[in-house]
């Protein structure tokens, strides 16, 4: 049962033991992460998402190069390509700015290089991402682990104010970060939509612990004497980590949409930046002069989501095999967290 | 039970108090709503100034000012509640909202109930099929949904779905190479569908992509798309087709008894054709509609009850969904008929890619102006259909493989209950429950509007109002709009707790 080799892991950690009998594996047995890695590696699509998200992580950053900081004191290492997004260019070969050798991605009316831009974009949009997901992920798991360990009043008190961070429209928190820090960047935006993309996480994780702090190996530890801490980082985290990391990839596949839906509205990535949700709603009017100012950022942005959904679906196989686990309402609650996420790109 | 209730609608007061308070600071803090008025070349600037931050009691910090909104908003003073003014053009907010609702609900009704039962259908054959091409192409496609930004679906739409479809109304014959392509597509569609060794997978494609063809091409040489409609020939057929495939699915088609009340309740509602056609003149209304589709629901009722004497509910589900789906066809036929008219009155661009309604619309007819809402609403109802398919597809899925890895399933099939019974009466009902949850949260969202929905489509729902607020820094709009949807959310949350403790009698209230 999955749950059995799930318990095995708190006394054979991740990296142990694979390589002594390495010619005998049948016979030595493997360890759960390797069970996960082995699995996960015949998960194709999810292997091809990854690929992916790799050379394009790369390419992208190292095209447009790294610029950090604000604009008084700026640290920025200039990538391969010969433009960067804030220059404004002569009309190349092709008059309409289509896309020629020279401009791959084509131009804008004024000039600039679409390619450039398209890259710069794509920096913004996974920083946003990662941070988001980073953010939302850590919190998530923190409020998650302590309301669901501990439960009770702490449990009832934490899981209200989680009701409560819910109500708040994300909408609302884009707009007053674009009002009031908006000449800061991209980074407030991300950090501020992360401290309020963490409710769904939190009830999974919440669930993952009820139902794990009533099984017989914690109560054994219990017994031998553990700490609460010993309990929660050597026993049930361990155990929970699956759907941790599982969910946080659908959170980081879906703050990358959620950034989308906010700088169309104009709240979100605001004008010196460029980010590939601004880049579509800046140029979808284009549709029909210029098909390929709309289509490459939509194409970027769809082959980024789709990857790392596919990352995330091959981890969920890998991690939970059968989907044998019982049918938990606060589990399911939990699991609306994608719901969430596709309520707020209405 | 009552204790619990109380408790938690107490709770559920706190956290609106709790997040109204939030969300106005927040909003105070995002803007001066004064911005506007501040930047004018108005020479009584300062008196307008003045004015607003009068009424607007702008003196007052917003901390503050939180309380003597909520103590307007509740009508303690007064007794009424009142939401107050918006700020540019004086209008009472509520006046606002109950103009709002009405178009958010067409826009979110439709496409969430579509969602639902699309999603569920396919995500249930999903699980039965688990592993099939057909689980395959869903998850991929439920992946692909997941990842689209609707604003960009919405332009594509825009230009496929309305512009270039109105442009081939004008000429509404299909060339034999874009009909070889549509039939293509649709047959890799429909053989993506059926499992099975590569003979049978072949002969699907063959007979589907000849089928699109045949339909296809007639369509094209009748301009069917510009003058269509489905006759009392076509209904019977559909309604004949689609009770022989609900007597497939829930009983099987050798319960003769389900077929024939199925195909009894389609010959009734091919008999009531023409007098329907007769009742349903220009000046009918919605009255009068309803009152028909009752009538023709409760006799599918009755054919099913008297059809057969044992294991009643699969007949008449049978029967009733015939009638409904005839029903369907025969006020679509209707709105065929008017298709004419309504591309004439419409200057050739039946598809509409903005607004709810056209305003310079000069009919009556219900017909036409039924049709006339329907255009207006096919674009943004597909994209949001689009975007919440997924969700559904992609939840029932996998309660329902949970539900059949249970023990009484193995139980049921050991027993030898046929595997259609055990779907239908043991996995079915027990995965459906976890997804009341879902729905109590979609049907509590559908009043919050769907804000880049209503923006991409140009309507005037709630999601556009909360929009609007927030860009004119309009608190009083802002916090009338927020404070429904955040009631809705809250009170789902309960709802959805309730509704499972009485489905599911594992889970019991804590006294």
């Amino acid at each position: 049962m999955a749950t059995n080799f799930r318990k095995k892991k708190n006394t054979a950690p991740v990296m142990e033991g694979g390589e002594t009998g390495s010619e005998n594996i049948e016979v030595v047995g493997l360890s759960q992460g390797q069970i996960i890695r082995k699995r996960f590696f015949q998960h194709k699509p999810a292997i091809a998402g990854l690929v992916f998200m790799i050379f394009f992580t790369i390419f992208v950053y190292s095209a447009a190069g790294i610029h950090l900081g604000t604009e008084a004191n700026k640290i920025s290492i200039p990538g391969w390509w010969k433009y960067s997004h804030e220059d404004i260019l002569p009309q190349g070969s092709c008059a309409d700015g289509c896309p020629s050798p020279d401009h791959p991605m084509g131009q804008l009316p004024n000039g600039r290089d679409y390619f450039s831009l398209v890259m710069r974009g794509s920096e913004i949009s996974l920083m946003i991402m990662v941070v988001i997901g980073g953010l939302a992920g850590l919190i998530g798991t923190v409020m998650g682990s302590v309301s669901g360990f501990f439960s009770g009043i702490i449990d009832a008190v934490m899981m209200r104010f989680t009701d409560f961070i819910i109500t708040v429209p994300v909408i609302l928190i884009g707009a007053v970060i674009g009002y009031n820090v908006g000449n800061f960047g991209v980074l407030p935006l991300a950090v501020f939509l992360g401290l309020f993309s963490w409710t769904g996480l939190t009830r999974l994780v919440r669930g993952e612990f009820l139902t794990l702090r009533e099984r017989e190996f914690v109560d054994a530890a219990r017994v031998a004497g553990a700490s609460n801490r010993r309990i929660i980082f050597k026993h049930i985290l361990p155990n929970s980590v699956g759907v941790i990391i599982v969910s946080t990839t659908l959170l980081l596949s879906s703050s990358i949409l959620v950034e989308t839906g906010l700088s169309f509205l104009g709240f979100g990535v605001q004008p010196p930046d460029v980010s590939l949700g601004r880049l579509i709603s800046d140029y979808q009017g284009e549709f029909i002069y210029a098909p390929w100012l709309f289509w490459w950022p939509g194409v970027i942005i769809i082959a980024i989501a789709l990857s790392i959904n596919f990352i995330g679906d091959g981890l969920r196989d890998a991690f939970d095999p059968r989907q044998a686990r019982r049918i938990n309402r606060k589990d399911f609650l939990a699991k609306s967290s994608t719901r969430d996420a596709v309520n707020k790109r209405k | 039970m009552l204790a619990f209730i109380g408790r938690r609608i107490s709770l559920a007061l706190l956290i609106l108090f709790g997040s109204t308070y939030l969300t106005y600071q927040l909003a105070a803090y995002s803007g001066d709503p004064l911005a506007g008025v501040r930047e004018s070349t108005d020479p009584n600037k300062e008196v307008i100034i003045r004015e607003l931050t009068r009424t607007l009691q702008l003196d007052v910090p917003p901390p503050a000012r939180y309380f003597l909104w909520l103590q307007k908003a509740l009508g303690l003073a007064t007794g009424t509640p009142d939401f107050g003014n918006t700020v540019l053009l004086r209008f009472p907010v509520i006046d606002q909202i109950s103009a709002a609702i009405p178009i958010t609900i067409r826009l979110l009704l439709i496409s969430t109930i579509l969602a639902i039962v699309l999603g569920i259908t396919f995500g249930v054959l999903s699980a039965i099929r688990q592993y099939s091409r057909l689980d395959y192409s869903l998850t991929f496609l439920s992946f692909l949904l997941f990842s689209l930004p609707i604003f960009w679906v919405a332009v594509l739409l825009k230009e496929f779905m309305a512009i270039q479809f109105n442009d081939f109304l004008a000429r509404p014959t299909i060339d034999l190479a874009s009909n070889l392509v549509i039939a293509t597509l649709l047959a890799v569609i429909i053989t993506g569908f059926v499992s099975g060794t590569r003979k049978r997978v072949l002969i699907t494609f063959g007979v589907s992509f000849s089928t699109v063809f045949l339909i296809f091409f007639a369509a094209g040489a009748t301009e069917w798309f510009r003058y269509p409609s489905l006759g009392i020939f076509g209904i019977t057929l559909l309604g004949a087709s689609c009770a022989v495939g609900f007597t497939h699915v829930f009983t099987g088609l050798a319960n003769k008894k389900a077929l024939g009340a199925g195909l009894t309740s389609v010959a009734l509602g091919a008999a009531v054709y023409y007098p329907f056609g007769a009742l349903a003149g220009p000046g009918t209304n919605y009255p009068l509609m309803l009152a028909m589709a009752i009538l023709m629901l409760s006799s599918s009722y009755f054919v099913g009850y008297f059809f057969t004497k044992i294991d009643k509910g699969p007949v008449i589900r049978v029967s009733m969904l015939s009638a409904f789906f005839v029903g369907l066809f025969t006020v679509l036929d209707k709105l065929m008929q008017t298709w004419d008219t309504y591309y004439e009155l419409s200057n050739g661009r039946p598809i509409e890619t903005m607004g709810s309604y056209n305003i310079t619309l000069q009919s009556n007819d219900f017909w036409v102006v039924n049709l006339d809402l329907l255009t207006h609403l096919i674009l943004p109802t597909t994209a949001l259909t689009l975007i919440s398919f997924a969700g559904y597809l992609r939840y029932s899925r996998a309660s329902v493989l949970e539900v059949l890895s249970m023990d009484y399933i193995r139980t049921a099939r050991a027993k030898g209950m046929p595997e259609r019974e055990v779907i239908l009466r043991h996995a079915l009902r027990n995965a459906m429950i976890p997804l009341t949850t879902l729905i109590a949260f979609d049907i509590a969202g559908l009043l919050g509007g769907a804000i880049i929905t209503e923006a991409v489509f140009g309507w005037r729902g709630m999601g556009s109002l909360a929009n609007e607020a927030i860009v004119t820094q309009d608190l009083n709009l802002l916090m009338g709009t927020f404070s429904i949807t955040a009631f809705l959310a809250v009170m789902a949350t309960l709802a959805a707790d309730l509704i499972y403790s009485t489905l599911d009698p594992r889970i019991r209230i804590r006294k």
